[in-house]
């Protein structure tokens, strides 16, 4: 496989393989070296991915196990503490802060899920994965999927209205 | 779009059971900015994977690693060391037949072992004279003994 087709399979994928590092990951910069990191190992892999149906989610699944693995480790034990990520953004508009707030919390919230849960939400409300998919990327039955992806659904929305009723979570 | 059916299909949302085509309906549904307030929360979960699904990443992933230089770096090195002491040439350890002073005249060679011989003898009869004192033990102990 050469470079330039390699690139052409990866770039469609790329995003979302950033995204779920974030997800899990927390930090922007720990997020690019991942995707960094999971796209070497798939270029260094280039000869065998040719004969995976689907590369998308073996894609994903390598970003998500690697970033596991992350987090297991100890020398990124500090990735745990949530980076504030700031940015200079111009924000004039006082209801625009507080739809970034909202947004926010909900970051903060879904951080809180276990991590399954957190995937699993991921890869469907985000990425909107198909359920197969989404059972081959986690190694696990669809029902089983269905019924953390409702886990996670509801414990955001009721975590959601518990803040907004006392302002905490 | 009947509100009835976005409370149904919400609540088979929450339970993980509806498909990519009906979150589709409720994603466009909640896009919209009037949505009756009891459904706020959920316009904002919606609202964020949405805003999620547009984060992108800003480098762009290179192939060609250092890692990959590195290594065989460290390979290029450990095969010239290992040459090295492979191919090792040390011409003062290089056995020379000069430098053995083997004898080739048979007379000369009897002569030269005969000497050698008498020296190894010699050396053998001065230290088994030194031996002698140790008779002076046994002169000791009897001593002792007699006067127990």
């Amino acid at each position: 496989m050469k470079e330039h087709t390699f690139l052409n399979i990866i770039n469609p994928v790329r995003d979302k393989m950033y995204r779920m590092a974030l997800r899990l990951l927390i930090s922007k910069e720990a997020a690019e070296d991942a995707t960094q990191e999971v796209i070497l190992k798939l270029w260094n892999r280039k000869d065998r991915i040719k004969h995976y149906a689907n590369i998308e989610a073996f894609a994903m699944k390598v970003t998500k196990n690697y970033c596991l693995d992350q987090l297991k480790s100890k020398q990124n034990s500090n990735l745990r503490i949530v980076h504030a990520n700031y940015e200079t953004t111009n924000i004039s508009l006082q209801s625009e802060i507080e739809v970034n707030d909202e947004l926010e919390w909900l970051g903060r919230i879904v951080a809180t899920l276990p991590e399954q849960q957190k995937i699993i939400f991921q890869l469907r409300d985000v990425e909107q994965f198909e359920f197969e998919e989404i059972a081959e990327i986690m190694d696990m039955k669809p029902t089983a999927i269905r019924v953390a992806l409702s886990r996670a659904r509801k414990a955001i929305r009721e975590n959601l209205i518990k803040k907004h009723n006392y302002g905490i979570t | 779009m009947e509100l009835h059916n976005i409370e149904k299909l919400l609540e088979r949302y929450e339970e993980g059971k509806t498909s990519l085509a009906e979150e589709k309906l409720l994603r466009k549904f909640f896009k919209n900015e009037d949505v009756p307030d009891h459904w706020r929360k959920q316009q904002m979960i919606f609202r964020f994977s949405a805003e999620e699904a547009e984060k992108k990443l800003k480098s762009t992933p290179q192939i060609r690693s250092g890692k990959d230089w590195y290594l065989k770096e460290s390979i290029a090195a450990i095969l010239i060391v290992a040459m090295g002491l492979f191919f090792y040439y040390d011409p003062a350890k290089e056995l020379n037949e000069n430098d053995l002073g083997t004898i080739t005249e048979e007379e000369v060679a009897l002569e030269k072992a005969k000497e050698t011989l008498a020296m190894v003898s010699q050396f053998m009869n001065e230290g088994k004279s030194e031996l002698i004192y140790l008779k002076e033990f046994n002169n000791t102990t009897h001593k002792i003994i007699k006067i127990d």
